[in-house]
């Protein structure tokens, strides 16, 4: 007496190799889905002062250290205080509409909450001012800021993608194609033209322990 | 007993087993949620930024913090307008860098959340407005009578301001009084020298130059004042760099352990009413053996003392004594009465150190802080002479002599006002409560104990509204439009302008100052010009030149001994004859961690493992095992102690090397208004003091209370079970065998689990623990816990030995019980390069980077703890619970706000269920590193400094780079007294012990 079928053969092989796919679509998807570059990359909240950085970065040409002006000597790069956006916008544009929401809060002293766009978690100190020292330009991490009308996460951010640059850093030094001279950090359109390496003053040696980045 | 009233509550709620599974399931949902979104994060720029604040970068601030007399220059680390660290100030003579436990956790004191926000009256919430209209009403009136109803109880000031505006305050109310009380003052010290020289005077001691040093009852290492600058010149003179150096040697005769007891060569415990019989005897055996001692001699020789000392603690010490000649001296404790200071003056001169080890410098204020002061003005309160009662700072309800009985005194007062930090006990009996500022939020200029005048500048505008007690004498004085910062300058003014050599001698207009130089010619000094010396003056926190009262350098010359006065006192002094087990002694005894009871409600000073008997979270009468066993009585028992009508219940500790007969009761414990940490812990002894007994106290009889008290203590076991964890050696045996620590056993060679690392190149990182200059006191403790961002847990978790300080500090007893001998040791992480944790990480939280660190990755620690069990230093801590959260704050909502405030933002806080230890401060490695590179240079030997290693006054820690072969500490990881602390097992530790040589007599053997 047979119960089942011939072709019921079949049915380990095919559990086989459709529970192997499964699991391999499953991690497929968790790998792309749940990582940072599905999840983070293009996050870009509206912010309570319309600016914008093409305007102000490309257009007008503005330096990014003309606000970010802290960000070749601390950790943070830090959102500039209002102060210096009213260094211009007390005579340029001094009654614009878009800027109602600015020069209300200059007046009354009221906070205005920004939201951040690259966020790094807790556990991770970061430093921007021996990055721009090395020679790695805002673009590697921000992306075309200066194309932005409203501030777009374009880099995954993740460990991974830091150490990438890390260990090519490490590895090539001045051939790295992460790193341009120091006097072009914020030339947002830089291009590498000569296909020499770059002169370093010293050689870089970037961090790869845990604590350079988690204390 | 086991009294869980007296325990901090449960931080786990009660839970049922539904609701337990009903939360559960809640936050399983809630996660899922929670992942569907990204957490918004905000950022608030400043409108403007402040002067000079770059956000990201930590800022210093130089200050003073006054302290028992003297007073400590501060480096003040501040983040974004936070002072989140305190350090010492290297310009200052009183600090040079260093601090003590104490001052170290006082930051924690300005966040803590009990301060007061306003003012209160009669216990209402009121302004300061309100008070103020009531002062002036007060002081009008009070202009009529002069003043004469009109009295202010402050506490001894070291602030040159504040006396001028108290001399101030007395010209405009010539009839009123200002009184002084401090439960621990000087007063023995100034009478002892008035006694021999006719002035009050303060004792400067310089260590370095000491080569025998007797201290009689004396912790100048620790509570005496002028404890910091006393630890560094200590430790100079015990420095051994090689065979041929030579070191100081230290008696030390108290009735119970303090640090400078540990640091001893030699130790006699004594009834601390025996220490004047001691002296006398000391000071007749020098005179026969000839020193000339004159009156004194011949006096001390006919004192009759019941009982006799052991022959050696005369004989032998009074030779080596004699045998020091310049470089002996004997130091003597605030505790003991003014006979002896002047017996150890005469001796001192006759020696001959005064001049090269003993200098004198006037008292600040020489009716500085008597309890008899503070009698009669109880008097005066009860013959109904004052109405109008100031109390500045002080908490004389809690501390004052229980004979004068100030609460009751107090109501009889139509108006007081208290001004404190915190409602506390004297707050709460005073019609006005007025908020006191924090050191840290006012202007202030403060006297050092060598005459040093140092600025104090506030960090942070009052959190709660504050006033300090500056601004109080300014309103008192008639100054009350004055701002705090205009009044500390221009006292300033005039030792500014000296230190240009000017001498000001009017207001002078159009930007210009009139002096006279030092040949008298007149001088038109630029206002711009003193501009600049004040900023500098501010940046440096010292005023370079300026001394109130320069120390006498040479009192032999200066000062002449009223001998016949000495010899005259001496033979009307009545001494105490030994205690027995029917008529005890008890001793009163500063507190190393709460000094006379201010820092009760600091939480990291409470978590603070007491120096000695390695206790948290309480204090213990500590009696002797000889003693214990007469009483019948074991550690944990709860004892009542009586004298005459007045008794305290304490719980005993039964220590070895306490003096027999005597109960050691250390101060300041048992507030009852202390706030909800410093509540209720330990056991108040001030109800035992009066002002006849302020040091100690005869006469006393002990009966069990049949109660049970159980300590919490972050060491189980005195003994080192014959391990050699504590290396040490004399003088001579080290002199023959340099290399005596090494053990000679080859270390274990570990299987080779994998390939050996290289460590020859870069960067390696190693720390040296200087055995022979670490004194057990602390500091580092707290400096760990601060830098760090180490939470604290409580004392019933610290029970179960759950304490979290990276940095431990191991006390040994070694020798016979009678007369033990302590050791001590610090203990973190050693970073070993072959560490057995690492290689027990299922997660690989802990790896092992290539300059050497032992590193750990919070956030991938899953907390099996397996690396906590496999480190044989027992050094991993784990956080069982969310310690920030629910430990002793046990708020909903987290710690409260304010001490976030104090937080590291450089080191992860870290959460429930992780493990973490010592990391060789690798955020200052890391910041050292990453601004040598922003410089364009390589990291120097001494530009990395961790937080232990900066306040410790004795400069028994160094770190730096191994691979340096300039380094000061690769010079000292090679050098002969080092070992590897467990080295046998091969797992390469970095950071190493210097061995402890003692420099005992061997005439005392």
């Amino acid at each position: 007496m047979q119960f089942f079928s011939r072709r019921a053969n079949l049915f380990p092989l095919v559990l086989a190799v459709g529970g192997i796919s499964l699991c391999v679509f499953a991690v497929a998807m968790v790998w792309y889905y749940f990582g940072p570059q599905f999840t983070q990359v293009g996050y870009s909240p509206k912010q309570p002062i319309v600016y914008s950085h093409r305007v102000h970065a490309r257009n007008l040409g503005l330096d990014c250290r003309y606000c970010h002006a802290n960000v070749e000597v601390s950790s943070v790069a830090s959102v500039p205080p209002m102060q210096t956006c009213m260094n211009c916008h007390s005579v340029v544009a001094a009654s614009s509409l878009k800027l109602a929401p600015l020069r209300d809060a200059w007046e009354s002293g009221a906070r205005v909450e920004w939201t951040r766009v690259n966020k790094l978690p807790d556990y991770v100190y970061f430093d921007h001012s021996v990055h721009l020292g090395a020679g790695v330009g805002c673009v590697e991490c921000h992306g075309r800021i200066d194309e932005m009308d409203q501030v777009e996460q374009m880099k995954p951010l993740s460990m991974g993608w830091c150490l990438e640059c890390h260990r090519d850093v490490r590895a090539n030094q001045g051939a790295s194609r992460f790193l341009r001279p120091v006097s072009e950090v914020t030339n947002m359109g830089w291009k590498r033209t000569s296909s020499e390496p770059l002169v370093l003053p010293r050689p870089l040696n970037p961090a790869e322990n845990c604590s350079a980045c988690h204390r | 007993m086991n009294d869980s009233s007296k325990l901090p509550p449960n931080p786990l709620p009660e839970v049922s087993r539904r609701g337990f599974l009903g939360s559960l399931t809640a936050s399983l949902a809630l996660l899922g949620t929670e992942g569907c979104r990204r957490a918004t994060e905000k950022v608030v720029p400043y409108q403007s930024v402040p002067e000079q604040v770059i956000p990201g970068q930590a800022m210093h601030f130089a200050t003073v913090y006054a302290r028992r007399g003297d007073a400590v220059g501060l480096v003040v680390e501040s983040h974004e307008g936070r002072p989140t660290k305190i350090e010492g100030n290297p310009l200052h003579p009183s600090s040079l860098g260093a601090v003590d436990a104490i001052t170290q956790a006082s930051v924690l004191d300005l966040y803590d959340p009990e301060r007061t926000p306003s003012p209160l009256r009669a216990g209402a919430k009121s302004t300061w407005d309100a008070f103020a209209a009531e002062l002036d009403a007060r002081l009008s009136k009070h202009a009529t009578d002069l003043g004469a109803t009109l009295r202010v109880l402050a506490t001894p000031t070291n602030s040159p301001t504040v006396q001028r505006l108290r001399a101030a305050f007395g010209r405009r109310f010539p009839a009123a009084r200002v009184h002084t009380y401090a439960p621990v003052d000087a007063a023995n010290v100034h009478a002892g020298s008035t006694l021999a020289l006719g002035r009050a005077m303060q004792p400067l001691l310089a260590f370095d130059q000491a080569k025998v040093i007797l201290s009689l009852d004396s912790d100048f290492l620790q509570t005496e004042p002028g404890n910091v600058r006393a630890h560094r010149s200590f430790s100079v003179g015990r420095a051994v760099t090689s065979p041929q150096s030579s070191m100081s040697r230290l008696y030390v005769v108290e009735p119970g352990w303090s640090t400078t007891g540990l640091a001893a060569d030699h130790r006699l415990p004594l009834p601390a009413g025996r220490v004047p019989a001691y002296a006398a005897a000391l000071a007749a055996e020098l005179a026969r053996l000839g020193l000339p001692l004159g009156a004194v001699g011949d006096a001390a020789a006919t004192v009759k003392a019941t009982g006799a000392f052991e022959p050696r603690w005369i004989q032998a010490v009074a030779k080596d004594l004699l045998r020091g000649g310049k470089s002996s001296v004997l130091v003597v404790g605030t505790r003991q009465p003014a006979i002896v200071h002047a017996l150890a003056c005469a001796v001192n001169r006759a020696l001959g150190s005064e001049g090269p080890v003993v200098s004198y410098v006037d008292a600040f204020d020489p009716s500085e802080a008597k309890a008899a002061d503070l009698a009669s003005l109880v008097s005066a309160i009860g013959a109904g002479k004052v109405e109008t009662l100031l109390l500045l700072g002080g908490n004389p309800v809690y501390d004052a002599p229980a004979d004068l009985h100030v609460q009751e005194t107090l109501s009889k007062v139509q108006l007081t006002a208290h001004l404190a930090g915190f409602v506390d006990e004297t707050s709460a009996g005073c019609v006005w409560h007025l908020p006191m500022t924090h050191e840290l939020e006012a202007w202030g200029d403060q006297r050092a104990l060598d005459g040093t005048v140092a600025l104090q500048q506030p960090l942070i505008a009052p959190l709660f509204g504050g006033k300090s007690e500056l601004e109080i004498w300014a309103s008192l004085a008639g100054e009350k439009d004055a701002r705090p910062y205009d009044l500390v300058r221009a006292t300033s003014r005039a030792p500014l302008l000296l230190e240009s050599g000017l001498t000001s001698s009017g207001d002078g207009k159009d930007g210009k100052i009139d002096c006279t130089d030092a040949l008298g010619v007149h001088v038109q000094y630029p206002v711009l010009g003193f501009e600049h010396d004040w900023k500098k003056a501010l940046r440096d926190g010292v005023l370079a030149a300026a001394k109130v009262g320069a120390p006498v350098l040479d009192p032999g010359a200066a000062l002449a001994l009223r001998a016949p006065d000495i010899a005259a006192e001496l033979a009307k002094t009545e001494l105490a004859a030994p205690p027995t087990r029917e008529r005890l002694e008890v001793a009163f005894t500063v507190d190393a961690k709460m000094l006379d009871g201010r820092h009760a409600n600091n939480t990291w000073l409470q978590e603070l493992a007491d120096p000695i008997t390695k206790i948290t979270w309480d204090n213990a009468g500590l009696v002797s095992p000889k003693t214990a066993s007469e009483l019948g009585i074991e550690t944990g028992d709860v004892i009542k102690l009586s004298r005459g009508d007045r008794s305290v219940t304490i719980a005993a500790y039964v220590l070895p090397g306490t003096a027999d007969g005597t109960v050691i009761l250390p101060l300041g414990w048992g507030r009852t208004q202390a706030g909800r940490i410093g509540n209720r812990r330990g056991f108040d002894v001030f109800p035992l003091r009066t002002t006849d007994a302020m040091g100690f106290a005869g006469g006393v009889s002990a009966t069990r209370t049949g109660e049970r008290y159980e300590f919490a203590r972050t060491q189980q076991s005195d003994s080192m079970e014959g391990r050699p964890l504590v290396r040490e050696a004399t003088l001579e045996e080290y002199r023959q065998k340099p290399h005596f620590a090494e053990l000679e056993v080859a270390p274990r060679r570990s299987l080779p689990l994998w390939t050996d690392v290289d460590y020859s190149k870069g960067h390696q990182w190693g720390m040296t623990i200087d055995l022979n200059a670490c004194t057990g006191c602390s500091a580092c403790v707290v400096a760990c816990q601060a830098e760090n961002n180490i939470p604290v847990v409580g004392k019933e978790e610290v029970a179960k030995g759950r304490d979290m300080q990276w940095l431990r500090i191991d006390r040994y007893f070694e020798g016979e019980a009678e007369e033990p001998r302590a050791l001590v040791q610090p203990m973190a992480c050693v970073q070993c390069e072959e560490a057995p944790c690492e290689n027990v990480c299922p997660v690989a939280a802990l790896e092992h980077s290539a300059e050497g660190l032992s590193e750990i990755t919070y956030n991938r620690c899953i907390g099996t703890r397996y690396c906590a069990n496999n480190c044989p230093y027992k050094v991993r801590r784990f956080n069982f619970l969310n310690w920030h959260n629910d430990g002793v704050w046990n708020e909903t909502g987290g710690l409260p706000e304010t001490l976030q405030m104090q937080q590291n933002p450089n080191v992860t806080v870290r959460f429930r269920g992780v493990i973490e230890k010592c990391s060789y401060c690798v955020q200052r490695i890391q910041s050292h590193r990453l601004a040598t590179k922003r410089e364009g240079r390589d990291l120097r030997d001494g530009d990395i400094v961790t937080a232990c290693q900066q306040t410790c006054p004795a400069d028994a820690i160094v770190f730096g780079d191994l691979n340096d072969l300039g380094s000061q500490v690769s010079k000292l990881a090679m050098g002969d007294r080092r070992y590897g602390l467990l080295q046998e097992l091969g797992i390469k530790p970095r950071t190493t012990f210097l061995a402890k040589i003692q420099n005992p007599n061997p005439e005392m053997a």
